[in-house]
């Protein structure tokens, strides 16, 4: 593109006159034109003022705004000047106003001709010519000739390299996220020969670390967390796939492949496991369970989120803005962005997550080693599903001739066995009823009864308060199997209350009820609400105005898998609302049984409620669609006259009931299931995408409002860039496919520059995620181009091109700034220095695990929770919500690098946050560095890293080859900055560690105090007053400015 | 003083006036170079010389008491005597006109209204009406401006508190609070700028989620994000030093660590591990003034006897009324708290007594103590839902108790003290509080308004983000509410 580094321009001394220059359409004029004139002027056909356009050549000319050649006729130039406010460009209203020298610039460009180009970045990358530099012995691989090319023409030299233990830490913190191993540093430190420096590269990428730290910054870019984000914002089960991610660095996958797995894996012809698990990609959006959101709201957002996810990782395109209008200033229309959806908008997924773990589509990820079982049952299952048609099949003959001769109750009779109360409620008059309680009669006082029209010719009770009480029946415990169930007319606005409870008061509501939820029949099951309970309900009304017969089952397991809502005897979907009851305790209370109502809070009312029984037992589906009476209109047809869909449901009870054989055979096929349900129980799942069944579409949406929808769209990509290549498949797939044709010009200059920013803190590009107009220009623009075609020919190689970026020149130098370069490029975009940042949130926390040797280095698995301070989550989380406690986990999950910790999107990890982790709604493609006082308090006092310093003190008390201070210090030295302290810095150490020992001394109380943090075994051998000072002393050298930067 | 460090300072002030980088380590370093900070000079500091105020403000501080869950502004301060006549009748269709509906009452075969079951009476100059459930506040009207007319377009909670806190109502943009950070600056250099305080209901029957996103600071720099104070525990995160260490020691072991830093500094020449020296020094002053603000034992009896007994109980919302005006007496510039449990999908009548007993003395409390404190004039106290509540009953309804879903269309908030007009009562709405008949007021413009009074054109008042000059009033029109301005 160009010879010189554009960035150069910035540090030269003198500005050169403009008649000069040969101005740059993309570097000089159209930041000018895209500040001050597009909004109005450019690609948004529907904010364009007087139809004029200047962003196209063409338009500009045609409309006589620009007159190339001459200046002084072309308007664009000569209305920036006018006296007259309304005709003087840009307008007041705008707020904007151009610098004297931008004038020249726009001026000087007319008079040059007036040329364009195209945005930089939407022109295929070419393999740039390598610039003249003056001190080639420095260059040693092709990023340093670029980069020299730019610090020789900002007048500056290269640092020196740095010294072998400084770069031995900035290597290891940039392959691993974790400090550098002492004895690795050792190694290198002594190994003479010319590659040693790579010999120690190639062990640390070798190393599962790697593959974590690369992850953790790609799961930033994946916005992955481990709740849904909105409302209730409860667990969701993830992390198979930030385990994927992690394996897939690990074993170096090409960044190709990469790319296809994580955006259309399972659209691949055969896809694995493996591949259908990286869609997760498309799943880590945050969504909704909220009452009352309205689905279709939820479902552009989704898609929205997703488009504008892949958009921004793969090709830094801020689509955004086109989900509200043309963009402003990139040429991305609403019209390309909608068809851009279409990619991702043709998904089974629904908007209601549920509030549970796994919303659907899932698959099921079987632990390691489970696969093989797994196989089997499978097998067996398909056999005993086999073996039961057979014998479904004949005792159909069996049936045929039952049926010919079955009347009506031949199937209304269901065992009264474990019946502890039942009624009628039909007396029709009079404030008493008969209730049958543990198998004897008696007449209960009913408190204003009201009868109303029953289900037959008679009257039934309406419930409206509290109707009822019985001090003796259904104490039921968690662990115990019971029923509930009767017949209700529901009025015709959704009431909520309880049909029967016996439940105590708040806070704790200890106890059961059977609950109508807005329309919706379930039940409760309480030890403590809302931390040790269980609540379900069918997920439709009952119909309101008509009879329903209901039954609730609980098995006797306190789970929300236990329970089971029958309307008419028909099983029915439900929600969990609660399911966290199960081991928590008793659920059995002294209050009575209240029909009607709970002891204390609002009752039910306006409910007829008629043939109301409590079972000690859950009753088996038959037995639900018996006390229906569902099938007593079929029997009371004579048998020629019974549809086939009637004797289907006949034979179906006929089955559960009468056939021994077909039963036998149905619990063995169960147990079959029980145990692959136990065995998936201890793997995990994977949220993965699945297409629906046609072609992706997508509508546009006017302004971006759900309910206003314009054209319907076909996917498509955007007109600017490359066409979908021929063979592609117009969906994710051919997406995927098309980001990595060779003419497309963002997916790999995008991808290496984040790649670049991880390792020098800015991307050469440093708006990571904005590569349109609006972003900033390059800082070394041919290096970009250069790397983005390297990257593409060495078959798309992460570990080759970071090995390419750690072993140049330029990282390698020393990060020390001379007060000239520290003036004139204080970010350091020039890279006349090394990189120098402070670590992100994870490695700081990992840094003082690492160091103290207290990190657990597993690989993946379920997300932990280590300390975090009270209150967190419970300050911000709705009752209900299962992240509302956090409860931190004992041992090894303390201790796990940091992000594996469970990120919860309402409130995310404290101390992370505090430190610039994002909190993982939306994609982040770059991370805040700030530099704050609360940031000093979590390094200073959080008992994680309190406990890390005193872990790390014992450590270095306990190395017997450290025989004095100064050796001590050294170890402490070695274990955080990877070196010795020098003569002046150990000076001031030994005084604080004088007057540590001093205090300490004095006051041995305080000393054991401060040793007892954390949960950590504390050395007895170790005198404490030593341990506390030394404690102190690791507190502060993990907090130096040294150990908080790389 | 040290030539590199001398540069490094230089530097490091430089970038910050060309950053608008945090006035936290502006106002520290203000500190570490002898300089007074702002406090004293009473200019603040490190704003961003873009973000300066367009004219001159009528506030300076700002406590705003978020109402979560939507109060029924019908049984609170939108009196609708006629509904008396309705009781039962369904909702006609020519006042509904369609309007979506959430889903927990769009599948309602009727919309039976439900009249207020509290009594209503007018007070003041201003004749405001007002619910026998807030006798503290009908004593002060004439201080007060409301507005009945307040409208969004959001009708479930997620989006409507993103709404009204950040001016979209999809999360991640700036918090109001945030703006107000980045806009005004620090007046305290040890204390941060906008402070958010969750209060604990006395009732809970139905409290709603609050995500820590509302206060974070969306694409304006992470300090300007809200920093919560905390009931339990160290009021900030990791205040408090580990047990066994004691403020002597503490400071021990930070000179120790400033004097190594300050040798890297030399060494290495990063401005950066200046700012980081200057930034511990400042913890460890907040370490002290924190604990000072959080201890009420240094206020008179009578302060309790503004704002009950309540103030004393940590996180009751009187108390965290109490602590809002510490908070601005100590120049903290924006105070958000939020108080849970307005959500009355059912039973208006058992938990609306609970919930304004709550606040109504706290909020009468907190503007006699402001207004002793000669501190009223120049704080905004503003009190609201992000929603209001519907005229007809979800699910059943009776004389003595009904429930109330999510009304978008209007409802009530109010405004006094810094900048706003006193005994004002701005806006109508119809018989059935359902639509507004008179100066609607969208939540767009009531920021609008409320940065006005902060000396912000809300048009001018924008960062450039994703190419664009984002502001907190976002795209579309918004306009300044003249009438609610004293």
């Amino acid at each position: 593109m160009r010879s010189l580094p554009a960035i150069a321009a910035l540090f030269t001394a003198a500005i050169p006159a403009l008649a000069e220059t040969r101005l740059e359409y993309n570097r000089d004029i159209r930041p000018i034109l895209a500040e001050n004139c597009f909004a109005c002027h450019g690609p948004d056909s529907a904010a364009r003022k007087a139809d004029l356009r200047l962003d196209r050549r063409e338009d500009a000319i045609a409309a006589g705004a620009i007159v190339p050649g001459k200046p002084a006729e072309s308007p664009l130039v000569e209305r920036l000047d006018l006296e007259d406010p309304v005709k003087r460009m840009p307008p007041e209203r705008s707020h904007k106003r151009l610098k004297p020298r931008q004038k020249e610039m726009l001026k000087a460009w007319v008079a040059q001709g007036a040329g364009y180009q195209p945005h930089w970045s939407f022109i295929t990358p070419k393999r740039p010519p390598f610039p003249m530099v003056k001190n080639a012995g420095w260059v040693r691989n092709p990023i340093d000739r670029f980069i020299l090319a730019g610090i020789e023409s900002a007048g500056f030299e290269p640092a020196a390299e740095a010294d072998r233990r400084s770069l031995a830490r900035r290597a290891a913190l940039d392959a691993t996220g974790l400090p550098a191993d002492p004895a690795l540093v050792d190694e290198f430190v002594a190994d003479k020969a010319p590659d040693a420096y790579e010999k120690y590269l190639d062990k640390l990428f070798a190393s599962p670390a790697w593959g974590e730290h690369r992850a953790r910054h790609w799961l930033d870019a994946a916005r992955y967390a481990d709740t849904h984000g909105i409302h209730f914002d409860n667990f969701r089960e993830m992390w198979s796939y930030r385990d994927w991610v992690i394996s897939a660095f690990n074993r170096n996958m090409p960044f190709d492949q990469f790319t296809i797995e994580q955006l259309a894996g399972d659209l691949l012809p055969v896809a694995t496991l493996d591949q259908r698990v990286a869609t997760g990609f498309n799943r880590c959006n945050i969504t909704t369970n909220e009452g009352g959101a309205i689905s279709e709201e939820y479902l552009v957002l989704y898609t929205r989120d997703r488009t504008e996810t892949a958009s921004q990782v793969f090709m830094g395109l801020t689509a955004g803005c086109a989900v509200c209008h043309d963009h402003k200033f990139d040429p991305l229309s609403m019209r390309d962005f909608y068809a851009m959806a279409a990619f991702f908008n043709n998904t089974t997924q629904s908007a209601m997550d549920g509030n549970i773990p796994n919303t659907p589509p899932v698959i099921p990820v079987p632990a390691r080693g489970d696969e093989a079982r797994i196989a089997k049952l499978q097998e067996s299952i398909t056999l005993a599903r086999k073996a039961l048609d057979e014998r479904r099949d004949l005792a159909r003959k069996e049936f045929e001739a039952w049926q010919a001769k079955a009347a009506p109750r031949s199937t209304g009779s269901v065992s009264a066995d474990g019946l502890v109360l039942s009624a009628s409620l039909t007396e029709g008059a009079g404030a008493k009823a008969k209730f049958l309680v543990l198998g004897k009669e008696r007449q209960v006082e009913l408190a204003n009864p009201s009868w109303v029209p029953g289900r037959d010719t008679g009257k039934a009770l309406r419930l409206n308060g509290s109707a009822a009480v019985i001090p003796d029946a259904g104490d039921f415990d968690a662990s115990q199997a019971f029923t509930l169930s009767a017949w209700l007319k529901p009025p015709v606005n959704a009431v909520s209350g309880p049909v029967v409870a016996r439940m105590e008061g708040p806070p704790g509501h200890r106890g059961w009820d059977f609950w109508i939820q807005e329309g919706r029949a379930g039940m409760h099951l309480i030890h403590r609400w809302p931390d040790a309970g269980l609540k379900v309900f069918a997920s439709s009304q009952l119909q309101p105005n008509a009879w329903t017969h209901v039954t609730v089952t609980h098995d006797g397991t306190g789970k929300a898998s236990g329970v089971k809502v029958y309307y008419n005897g028909k099983e029915q979907p439900v929600r969990v609302e609660n399911d966290r009851l199960a081991g928590a305790g008793t659920t059995k209370t002294p209050v009575p049984l209240r029909l009607g109502a709970r002891e204390v809070g609002e009752p039910l009312r306006n409910m007829p409620i008629e043939d109301l029984r409590i079972y000690a037992r859950a009753l088996a589906p038959h037995e639900a669609e018996s006390l229906a009476n569902s099938l007593e209109q079929i029997l009371a047809k004579p048998a020629d006259k019974r549809g086939a869909a009637e004797k289907d449901q006949l034979f179906a009870w006929y089955l559960g009931d009468r056939d021994k054989e077909y039963q036998k055979g149905k619990e063995a096929l169960a147990s079959l299931e029980k145990e692959e349900i136990s065995l998936r129980g201890k793997g995990t799942i994977a949220h993965v995408m699945q297409e629906k069944p046609g072609e992706a579409m997508a509508f546009i949406l006017e302004r971006g409002e759900y309910d206003r929808r314009k054209d319907a769209v076909k996917a498509a990509t955007p007109k600017a860039l490359p066409p979908l290549p021929k063979d592609a498949p117009s969906n994710r797939l051919g997406f995927a496919k098309w980001l990595l044709t060779g003419e497309h010009p963002l997916t790999t200059r995008v991808t290496v520059n984040r790649f670049w920013q991880e390792v020098f803190g800015n991307g050469i590009v440093r708006t990571a995620g904005d590569f349109g107009v609006t972003g900033e220009q390059p800082s070394h623009p041919d290096l970009l181009d250069w790397l983005a075609v390297e990257f593409r020919e060495q078959q798309w190689d992460v570990k080759k091109l970071f090995k390419l970026m750690l072993t140049s020149a330029t990282y390698r130098q020393s990060a020390m700034a001379t007060p000239d370069k520290a003036r004139r490029d204080p970010d350091n975009r020039l890279l006349a220095r090394g990189p120098r940042f402070r670590l992100d949130a994870e490695m700081i926390r990992d840094q003082a695990l690492a160091s103290s040797g207290l990190l657990v280095p597993k690989v993946g698995g379920p997300s932990v929770k280590p300390y975090q301070p009270e209150g967190v989550w419970e300050a911000v989380a709705m009752i209900g919500s299962n992240t509302r406690d956090y409860r931190a986990d004992k041992g090894e999950s303390l201790y796990r690098r940091s992000m594996y910790t469970f990120w919860k999107r309402s409130a995310p990890p404290a101390s992370m946050e505090i430190l610039n982790a994002p909190n993982r709604e939306t994609c982040t493609m770059r991370r805040e560095r700030t530099n704050t006082p609360l940031q000093a308090l979590v390094t200073l006092n959080d008992p994680q890293l309190v406990e890390a310093a005193r872990v790390l003190a014992s450590r270095v008390l306990a190395d017997k080859s450290a025989r004095d201070d100064t050796a001590r210090l050294n170890v402490l030295g070695r274990r955080v900055l990877s070196r010795d302290f020098r003569p002046a810095e150990a000076a001031i150490l030994a005084e604080s560690l004088a007057g540590l020992r001093r205090h300490y001394g004095q006051v041995p109380a305080e000393a054991q105090k401060l040793v007892a943090v954390g949960e950590a075994p504390v050395d007895a051998a170790l005198d404490k007053v030593e341990l506390a000072s030394f404690t102190m002393m690791a507190n502060l050298v993990l907090n130096l400015d040294e150990a908080l930067n790389k | 003083m040290d030539p590199i460090t001398e540069a490094g300072l230089n530097l490091t002030r430089r970038r910050f006036f060309a950053q608008g980088a945090h006035p936290l380590g502006w106002a520290a370093l203000g500190a570490l170079t002898g300089k007074a900070a702002m406090a004293d000079s009473g200019v603040p500091s490190g704003v961003a010389e873009d973000a300066r105020p367009h004219f001159a403000p009528k506030c300076k501080n700002i406590i705003y008491l978020h109402m979560v869950g939507g109060p029924p502004q019908m049984d609170l301060y939108d009196h609708k005597p006629k509904m008396r006549d309705w009781f039962d009748k369904d909702l006609p269709d020519s006042i509904r006109r369609g309007q979506r509906l959430t889903t927990m009452t769009s599948g309602q075969k009727r919309f039976p209204i439900a009249p207020s079951k509290f009594k209503f009476k007018q007070h003041g100059q201003s004749g405001m009406w007002v619910s026998e459930l807030l006798p503290y506040t009908a004593s002060m009207v004439d201080d007060m401006c409301f507005i009945r007319s307040l409208n969004t377009e959001a009708i479930n909670h997620e989006p409507a508190i993103t709404y009204i806190q950040t001016g979209n109502q999809v999360t991640g943009r700036p918090c109001l609070g945030s703006w107000v950070s980045y806009g005004l600056g620090s007046l305290n250099r040890n204390l941060p700028t906008f402070v958010v305080m969750v209060a604990k209901p006395t009732n809970t029957e139905q409290v709603q989620a609050i995500s820590a996103r509302l206060w974070q600071s969306g694409y304006l720099p992470g300090e300007h994000a809200g920093v919560s104070f905390r009931a339990s525990g160290d009021p900030i995160l990791y205040l408090n030093n580990p047990p066994g260490v004691d403020a002597a020691t503490r400071r021990a072991s930070l000179d120790g660590l400033r004097k190594l830093n300050e040798l890297t500094a030399r060494e290495i020449g990063d401005p950066e591990t200046v700012t980081r020296i200057s930034q511990f020094e400042m913890a460890y002053r907040m370490q002290a003034s924190v604990p000072e603000l959080t201890d009420l034992a240094t206020e008179p009896e009578s302060t309790f006897r503004l704002y009950g007994e309540a103030a004393r109980k940590p996180a009751s919302f009187a108390n965290t009324a109490l602590l809002a005006r510490r908070l601005v007496e100590r120049g903290v510039r924006f105070v958000q708290v939020y108080h849970n449990n307005w959500d009355t999908h059912a039973n208006v009548s058992g938990r609306l007594p609970d919930q304004c007993r709550d606040v109504d003395q706290a909020c009468w409390g907190l503007i006699q103590d402001l207004k002793r404190k000669g501190l009223f004039e120049s704080t905004m106290v503003v009190w609201g839902g992000e929603f209001g509540r519907t005229i007809y009953s979800q699910g059943g309804v009776s004389r003595e108790n009904y429930g109330r879903d999510h009304h978008p269309r209007c409802f009530t908030l109010w405004m006094a003290g810094g900048g706003i007009r006193p005994g004002t009562v701005h806006g109508e709405t119809d018989d059935f509080s359902y639509n507004i008949t008179k100066d609607p007021v969208h939540i767009r413009d009531l920021h609008a308004t409320m940065l006005q009074c902060l000396g912000y054109d809300h048009r001018r008042f924008t960062v450039r983000h994703l190419g664009l000059d984002q502001r907190l009033t976002g795209v579309e029109e918004a306009r300044v509410v003249k009438e609610l301005l004293a």
